[in-house]
């Protein structure tokens, strides 16, 4: 029998969402949450022993005092086998998940997998480390999340050889193998050329890597004259969100008028974004959004002017795609305002 | 289905019993109204909720299935602008897919 012991966060435990995100690791015999229906897929073959719930907050402020606290936990149901979430889309959870993975691997030498959204933060910082497989970005995805991960862990554990990602459904990990094809290089490449010109299906044996790299700007010729607008990803909103800005996921962002306002006040303004404590934010939005300091700066000559209106979104769980949306629509307007600079400010 | 509204179904359905109970839903697409109707039948497909591993099997309809079954007037004030701006059929047929796997009751 394979022991099995699973990672999830508070929300999965059953303790609470964001108010509790703070919770420190405890751990509990048995299946708890999405352990359920890992138990189901993983059959006969394997045992769920323990369930480690963690905060994400707590996880994330204190990474290394965390990995220790969970890591003596897993270490005392001696598993054969570990899995963590699946996390999604949901940032700290994959960070969570990524972090305890790896430390369970590389300290206690036991095969572990996860599960996330290929956006999530935690698939770049731990791809290479890990077997992550590849899910949808909300939780309505765990049905077909479960039965992948359950498949692969059990192949992990049992020490059998692990396929391509394709094939076992799990994200690359820029890792190369060698395998033999019945035909030559150069034949299989004008294969595909011929595809390609036919507007045939093919596909490349060697993804060109996406870096996702942006070209700077040439430097702001003279800042003293030039127009500098504020654009965050971090929520900042008049105070009500008028717009109603989604606190994740954004659909959407704000273009808000500041002209005559020098400072952000707790009264005036505050933050719409969620998944961080936003006490220090609703406090003193500038904080996020400074516009006291741009405005102090446009009174010392050290900026030409700020411009009458900043661009928020929230970027909280916002796939890139409607980022790169928002940013080309608002930057046209930028532009046609004269807009010489941008100070671009996130959480 | 959020957390809160997950455990209200679940106390009602301890107080009055499955049998006397029937969820109208009113969401405004396909797939969260078959997610809504998973949940309260064959339980929370995220595992994050009260109703997680609990199958209540509970009858589940969308509004725009009981059009026949309430007050023409009443129907046409609250759902007839949304009638019109929404895909009924989808929805419909989401809801009763779902029902018809996870219902407990066949009436």
């Amino acid at each position: 029998m394979i022991r099995v012991v699973h990672y999830i966060n508070q929300f999965y435990g059953g303790i609470g969402g964001e108010e509790k995100a703070d919770v420190k690791p405890e751990v509990r015999e048995g299946i708890v949450g999405p352990g359920m229906a890992l138990k189901a897929a993983l059959g006969t073959d394997a045992e769920i022993v323990a369930t480690v719930i963690c905060g994400d907050s707590y996880f994330n402020e204190n990474i290394e005092e965390a990995s220790a606290e969970v890591l003596g936990m897993v270490k005392k149901y001696n598993p054969d086998l570990f899995i963590a979430g699946p996390a999604f889309n949901a940032g700290r959870y994959g960070v969570a998940c990524g972090s305890i993975c790896k430390a369970v691997k590389e300290k206690l030498n036991i095969p572990a997998v996860t599960g996330m959204y290929v956006e999530n933060p935690g698939v770049d910082m731990f791809k290479k480390d890990l077997h992550i497989v590849g899910t949808a970005n909300a939780a309505t995805g765990m049905r077909q999340a479960i039965p992948a991960i359950a498949k692969l862990a059990l192949k992990l554990a049992k020490n059998e050889s692990i396929g391509a990602p394709a094939e076992e459904g799990y994200l690359p990990r820029g890792i190369r193998k060698n395998v033999f094809k019945s035909e030559r290089g150069s034949k299989r490449a004008v294969n595909m050329l011929v595809a390609k010109l036919k507007g045939e299906a093919f596909e490349t044996e060697y993804p060109m890597p996406n870096f996702d790299r942006v070209a700077p700007n040439p430097p702001v010729l003279d800042i003293k004259k030039a127009k500098v607008a504020l654009v965050t990803s971090g929520g900042i909103v008049p105070k009500g969100n008028p717009d109603r800005i989604e606190s994740s996921s954004a659909s959407k962002y704000g273009k808000y008028d500041i002209k005559g306002v020098n400072d952000l006040t707790a009264e005036t303004y505050e933050t719409a974004h969620g998944g961080y404590d936003p006490t220090y934010a609703n406090q003193d939005s500038d904080r996020v959004l400074p516009v006291d300091v741009l405005r102090d700066m446009e009174k010392e000559g050290i900026i030409g002017e700020l411009h009458r209106y900043f661009y928020t979104t929230t970027g909280n769980g916002t796939s890139v795609a409607n980022s790169k949306k928002f940013a080309a629509t608002f930057a046209q307007e930028l532009i046609k305002d004269g807009v010489q600079a941008v100070v671009l400010t996130s959480t | 289905m959020d957390l809160e509204n997950q455990k209200r179904v679940l106390d009602l359905s301890e107080k009055y019993g499955k049998e006397n109970m029937a969820v109208v839903l009113g969401t405004s697409e396909a797939e969260s109204a078959g997610l809504t109707a998973e949940t309260v039948t064959a339980g929370d497909p995220t595992f994050a909720g009260p109703l997680a591993g609990v199958s209540l099997g509970l009858r589940v309809y969308h509004i725009f299935e009981l059009k026949d079954q309430v007050d023409a007037t009443v129907y046409d004030e609250q759902c007839g602008m949304m009638e019109m701006v929404l895909d009924v059929d989808a929805i419909n047929s989401e809801v009763k897919s779902i029902r018809d796997q996870y219902c407990q009751f066949k009436d």
